[in-house]
């Protein structure tokens, strides 16, 4: 049952919401109890009314929802009840979602595979297969849209990856906006030049639902766009006629595996049959520069954000002893988790005096040209195809014995997108070994819409 | 150019008089601790900055006022270090580009201190020592602050001393501080000669009068340790102001690392050419041009004009007084006298008008009452305004004029202090102002002095 079944239903009076709700709660609790998504759970069913009324959201657990414990996975955030919903949270509520809880993470979104989850936190598993991961960073989300039998939207959040990756890894679909596009604030921010906020669900028509709710411009973040917001509900019925689908060399190459990428290609020739033309197009700038730059710019930014967390005014404390200094450096240290660390270290570096000119400027500058071969793509065609990752969901085993640089590595496909902060989308296209295999569409800056045709004629065909 | 004996450059934190704070709706008035405080300005995780655009507006109008160049677009930083009274652990701040840069302030002597830059950064919330605790008011995070950076170009404590002086004027004129509750606070570097000008920053000084004292006292610090063949090292040293002396708090033998990135969380801000203009149509006539229009226009003595020109209210004042009365008198009193007053009080809370000191300037004026009768009815004037012509008029305060009357005082006074004369005639001048005082005391203050001097000379010759 998708969304518009579920409001038709309850319009209807088919569906007594109320009890609809009890029963979520009830089945959310045992899925939690074997699969884990869920950082916080909604203690009782609590919905307003409104247009979208009873409709389950869950909520990543770094956007703040309001009076639920809220810590972006980390332990140094156990205990912070947010004063206020964010943004995205609030439209919802305000139309009468009923909000789950708070969905597994890499502890502030540091990971490609929810693997990095913080101190006391439990690594979600991947809803098909559980020996593999669900994906990162908003693995919680993508695993509870795959395992819900009931109709249900997550609120995820990608800084270079993060809603699309877990999507592919657990089936679902996953949207990713125009930076700017959905307001940020109430985000416990990650990186925020990259944050962007976006739906995960079973169907391409859900995301487009629930994006055309929460998109828009809000006055409480400055960064948040005044573009005006498609429909997206209609662009899902526009086709992909005459459409030209770029097949990005870079996406079938070195490092992706040749079954998954044979998936893809499937599903790009579907989408030809259904009347768009395809082109051959490569990015080398962003293939060679896109990791390194986002790396350089997305630790810089979360070693300032991370520099609050320090066991004063909410979140993790410590017994008062010491100094400032030795206090602050106890907390973090006994509260952060081993990739967060290194983060802030690595993004510390890239902004000191002497460093800073090596390393952050000139990512910034990078990151410039990247949009700008991004901006001559897109004068040739109209959407960019890839896989979304470059290999099926990982088991925990293979995850271990990746490094650092080899998991970073994951990001190879989509962190380009991320980094020129244009709307992405992953569709589930088929499986290798069982494991379900995701195709990424990516579209110029708001250009949503055009991602909901090209998804919606692929989901109908 | 001869090299100087000193060099002191200021750092200036000048808290800006808006209604809320610089990035959140938090009223700047607070006084009860942590009453003004929300998720933004506490730092609270998912809240986000929104630039109040008023700062914008005021800095681009001090900006103006001090002849910079106003920069195009702007960005704010993040300034990361920990520190208990920083909300997020980085304070947002500009630091690529300024709000403005190149300024000057001129100094009576013509000497102009070149201003490097001034831009918006929020204040950090304030600690208070309690025993062995340190409690946070974040009533003050978040503030709107400006800084501004001098060149190192002031060679005297009183140099610096008057440039805040004059800076203040300019704040007071533009409106744009609070006189009363709002606080200025300077960083000053200095460093002498004999050290080969080895540079020394004293932090945290508040208001110009200290200003003064720190550079004094430093300079005399400084010296006195290479008279010792100390080293003079480059450090942060902090003003006691209580005791009157710096204290060392930190060496700084390399810059400090606050790691800046652009803040992500805002956008570049446009400064247009428009915008521009629309602030600069609203600057107001500033001190040292109304005070060259003062002395052209009224023919005002220099200094008068300076000393009134400082304060926009007592400048607006003495234009509306010298409209009905002399104003080179008026200029005179409300400088010496007025001014006395308003040591104490505003001009508004003392509720004198122009009115009352027309009457009172055309009274002394006309010789209808004596310079010290005057004085007497400032000083009343200053405890509760009255209209001075019907004070005068009811208690007979019109200087005596009637020489007859006068000269029976005169003798009076005369004959009823022999030893006086005496001891005049001897050649003690004051033992003659002894004589004219008692003329004084029967005329309760009302006798001319030009009038009676000549009668008592007379009298006492004969």
């Amino acid at each position: 049952m998708n969304i518009r079944e579920f409001l038709s239903n309850a319009k209807k009076g088919s569906i007594d919401v109320k009890e609809h709700s009890a029963k979520v709660l009830q089945e959310l609790k045992k899925i939690n109890k074997e699969y884990f998504y869920l950082n916080a759970m909604a203690e009782s069913p609590g919905f307003g009314r409104g247009k979208i009324s009873g409709l389950p959201i869950s909520v990543k657990d770094c956007l703040c929802v309001k009076g639920m414990e809220s810590t972006a996975g980390s332990a140094i955030l156990k205990g912070y009840v947010p004063l206020f919903d964010a943004t995205a949270v609030e439209r919802c509520r305000k139309d009468g979602a009923f909000i789950l809880g708070k969905t597994a993470q890499d502890e502030f979104g540091f990971g490609s595979f929810n693997a990095n989850v913080g101190n006391g936190f439990k690594i979600p598993l991947n809803p098909i297969d559980k020996n593999r991961v669900c994906g990162g960073s908003s693995g919680g989300a993508a695993g509870l849209a795959k395992k819900a039998s009931f109709p249900h939207v997550a609120l995820a959040e990608s800084t270079g990856g993060s809603i699309v990756a877990p999507a592919a890894f657990c089936g679902v679909v996953g949207m990713c906006p125009t930076y700017g596009r959905v307001s940020r604030y109430g985000l416990i921010d990650y990186a925020n030049s990259l944050d962007k906020i976006g739906p995960i669900a079973q169907s391409v028509e859900d995301t487009a639902f629930i994006l055309e709710l929460i998109a828009g411009h809000d006055i409480k973040d400055s960064t948040s766009s005044t573009e005006k917001v498609d429909s997206y509900i209609s662009a899902l019925s526009k086709g992909i006629k005459g459409k030209t689908i770029g097949i990005l060399e870079e996406g079938f190459g070195e490092g992706v595996d040749p079954a998954l990428a044979k998936r893809v290609k499937d599903a790009i020739s579907k989408l030809e049959s259904l009347g768009a033309k395809t082109a051959r197009i490569s990015l080398p700038l962003n293939s060679k520069y896109s990791l390194e730059s986002y790396y350089v710019l997305a630790t810089a930014e979360a070693s300032t954000n991370l520099a609050k967390y320090c066991g004063m005014r909410y979140g993790a404390h410590e017994n008062l002893h010491g100094s400032f200094n030795e206090y602050f450096t106890e907390v973090r240290s006994k509260n952060l988790g081993p990739e967060a660390k290194r983060r802030i270290l690595l993004g510390t570096f890239a902004r000191m005096a002497g460093y800073s000119a090596k390393f952050y400027s000139k990512a910034g500058k990078v990151r410039t040209l990247i949009i700008d071969e991004y901006k001559k793509a897109f004068k040739k065609v109209d959407l960019i195809a890839s896989p979304t990752m470059p290999i099926i969901a990982p088991t925990f085993d293979e995850v271990k014995k990746l490094t650092p640089l080899q998991q970073y590595k994951m990001d190879l496909l989509t962190v380009g997108p991320n980094l020129a902060g244009l709307p992405h989308i992953s569709v589930p296209c088929g499986d290798v070994k069982g494991m379900p295999v995701g195709l990424q569409l990516i579209a110029d800056h708001f250009n949503e819409s055009l991602l909901f045709s090209a998804g919606g004629s692929y989901e109908n065909s | 150019m001869k090299t100087p004996d000193i060099m002191i450059g200021l750092e200036v934190h000048i808290q800006l008089d808006t209604k809320t704070k610089l990035f959140c709706s938090c009223s700047t008035k607070a006084h009860a601790p942590n009453t003004s405080v929300c998720p933004v300005c506490l730092g609270h995780p998912g809240s986000k900055p929104v630039l109040n655009k008023k700062t914008v507006e005021f800095g681009v109008m001090l900006g103006l006022a001090l002849n910079c160049d106003i920069l195009p677009a702007i960005n704010f930083s993040r300034k990361t270090y920990f520190y208990p009274d920083m909300s997020k652990n980085y304070q947002i701040t500009q630091y690529e580009v300024p709000l403005a840069q190149k300024g000057k302030i001129a100094l009576d002597s013509g000497k102009e201190i070149s201003i490097s830059r001034l831009h918006l950064e929020e204040d950090p919330a304030s600690l208070e020592h309690k025993d062995e605790f340190s409690l946070v008011d974040y009533n003050r995070s978040g503030i709107p602050l400006i800084e501004l950076v001098t060149e190192p170009v002031m060679n005297t404590p009183d140099e610096a001393r008057e440039f805040m002086k004059k800076l203040l004027g300019i704040l007071r004129y533009l409106k744009i501080f609070d006189m009363t509750e709002g606080t200025v606070k300077a960083d000053a570097n200095v460093s002498i000669k004999e050290s080969n000008f080895s540079r020394v920053e004293i932090k945290n000084i508040t208001g110009f009068r200290e200003i003064e004292r720190a550079i004094e006292y430093e300079v005399q610090r400084q010296r006195e340790a290479v008279k010792k063949n100390e080293k003079i090292v480059r450090e942060t040293r902090g003003w006691d102001a209580p005791q009157g002396i710096t204290r060392p708090q930190r060496l700084k033998e390399t810059e400090e690392d606050y790691g800046y990135i652009f803040d992500p969380d805002l956008v570049t801000i446009s400064i247009t050419a428009a915008f521009k203009k629309s602030v600069a149509e609203k600057l107001p006539e500033l001190p040292v041009k109304k005070s060259a229009r003062f002395v052209k226009q009224f023919k005002i003595d220099a200094v008068d004009s300076q000393v009134i020109s400082a304060d926009p209210e007592v400048a607006a004042m003495f234009e509306e007084v010298a409209k009905k009365a002399n104003p080179i008198l008026s200029a005179h009193w409300i400088r010496r006298e007025l001014l006395k007053i308003l040591s104490t009080k505003s001009l508004a809370e003392s509720k004198i008008t122009s009115q009352h000191l027309a009457e009172l300037f055309i009274l002394i004026d006309k010789k209808a009452i004596t310079q010290r009768t005057g004085q007497e009815i400032m000083q009343k004037l200053g405890e509760k305004p009255f209209s001075p012509k019907d004070f005068v008029e009811k208690h007979g305060l019109s200087a005596v004029a009637d020489s007859h009357e006068l000269e029976k005082l005169c003798a009076d006074a005369v004959k009823e202090n022999p030893s006086a004369v005496k001891d005049y005639l001897a050649g003690e001048e004051k033992a003659f102002n002894f004589l004219v005082g008692k003329v004084m005391a029967k005329t309760k203050g009302r006798a001319r002095p030009d009038i009676i001097t000549p009668i008592i000379k007379k009298l006492v010759k004969k």
